[in-house]
């Protein structure tokens, strides 16, 4: 007897579950850690004295380099490829901003990250706002600014989102399914 | 009583040498044994072979070997002493299709860069708590990605952080889940006899601006 299922729907297929030995819990016990630890790690964690500054460079370089290959290359010439080569700087800026204290590089970035997951392709207008992203940033580590740059930091914040909502009004092809609202929606850091 | 984490090892492959200090100092103050380094996919698979440790904490974008593939040969390289073991993907991309896309090369955990130290002992504990059941497909091995209650065993005893707010059982919690749910369906109620539609007609033909909510 054939199984009764739509013609758009997969054939089922047959997986093996295993429920491996829990050793992990077995050698660790119960109870958690303590909140003294838990604190003790995190004083750590606010204390480091890493310089992000020369690893910001390199990001940042990186960024750039991806924006001087996408303005050489045709708009049509695998944009995802393009756009990929900016993304993975500056998602790297910004997960080791906020770690190393550069709480604003870490918005900012990913402010940025939104608008390559979202654009078609790195069009000339694009690559300008980028080139602003980038500019920002640079700014914002050159000047040292730690936490989440108070209200200074906001305005920034909210020009940047205002010329990624200028482009998508102005191409509004020219991106994938956006929430044009996404700027309220980010909790700040803890500075 | 608290967990005993100097029994068990805990390996990191991080290629940003800072970031995988602090990483370890982290685990170390946690009280783990024992923390191995590594600084990209290629040299953390050969010491997982040489260690076979507890844990596995990896960061995604590595080169020659980024997180993502380093996972596919822990699960599935027959030279893998442990292809059970949890491994926590550390990454700063939260896109869902990126969490999709490590859950589906068979990750365990997914911990969003930039962290705090509750951050990480909260992936830790979950690991230990909330053991996945593993799965074997034609074309996937790994750990279930549907997160069941059954799959976990130990739900009943947990009494470690909440991964999400459905893992809350307390009669308080459903009664405020109940009030918002009556709550939002009355708000679509309203939207609907203000828009003239039927209960079987989809909102996404009007445009809310439309509706007058005075």
């Amino acid at each position: 007897m054939t199984e009764d299922r739509h013609f758009n729907q997969k054939p089922r297929r047959k997986a093996e579950f295993t429920r491996p030995p829990n050793t992990l819990k077995a050698k660790v016990g119960s109870g958690g850690l303590s909140e003294e630890i838990l604190n003790k790690a995190q004083t750590l964690l606010e204390n480091n004295a890493v310089d992000f500054m020369p690893l910001a460079e390199i990001y940042l370089t990186s960024v750039m380099r991806g924006v001087e290959v996408a303005r050489e290359k045709s708009e049509s010439e695998n944009a995802e490829m393009l756009i990929a080569q900016i993304t993975y700087p500056t998602m790297q800026l910004k997960a080791n901003g906020g770690m190393f204290h550069y709480h604003l590089v870490t918005r900012t970035a990913d402010k940025l990250i939104q608008f390559l997951e979202v654009i078609e392709s790195p069009d000339d207008e694009a690559l300008e706002i980028i080139i602003a992203f980038h500019t920002t940033i640079r700014a914002i580590v050159m000047g040292r600014i730690t936490g989440d740059g108070g209200k200074y930091g906001q305005d920034l914040l909210d020009a940047l989102n205002e010329a990624c909502l200028r482009y998508f009004d102005k191409h509004p092809h020219k991106h994938k399914d956006i929430d044009f609202d996404y700027i309220h929606k980010i909790d700040a850091p803890e500075a | 009583m608290t967990y005993q984490l100097h029994r068990i090892s805990v390996l990191i492959v991080e290629d940003n040498q800072p970031m995988l200090e602090i990483a370890k100092s982290l685990l170390l103050t946690f009280g783990v044994g024992h923390v191995v380094g590594a600084q990209n996919g290629e040299v953390g698979f050969k010491r997982f072979c040489e260690h076979n440790p507890d844990i596995v904490i990896a960061d995604w974008m590595m080169k020659p070997m980024d997180g993502i593939s380093f996972t596919r040969m822990v699960r599935n390289d027959p030279r893998s002493p442990n292809a059970y073991v949890p491994i926590i993907l550390m990454t700063g991309f939260s896109e869902r299709r990126r969490v999709l896309q490590a859950r589906d090369a068979g990750v365990t955990e997914f911990l969003v860069k930039p962290f705090n130290a509750r951050d990480l002992y909260k992936r830790i504990a979950q690991v230990i708590e909330r053991p996945r059941q593993f799965v074997r497909s034609e074309d996937f091995f790994g750990p279930d990605r549907r997160r069941s209650r059954e799959a976990a065993g130990t739900i009943s005893n947990y009494v470690g952080p909440f991964r999400r707010e459905t893992d809350n059982t307390s009669p308080e919690f459903f009664k405020r889940l109940r009030d918002q749910q009556t709550e939002a369906h009355e708000t679509l109620r309203v939207m609907r006899e203000k828009s003239g539609l039927s209960s079987g007609d989809k909102f996404n033909i009007i445009n809310p601006k439309d509706i007058d909510f005075q």
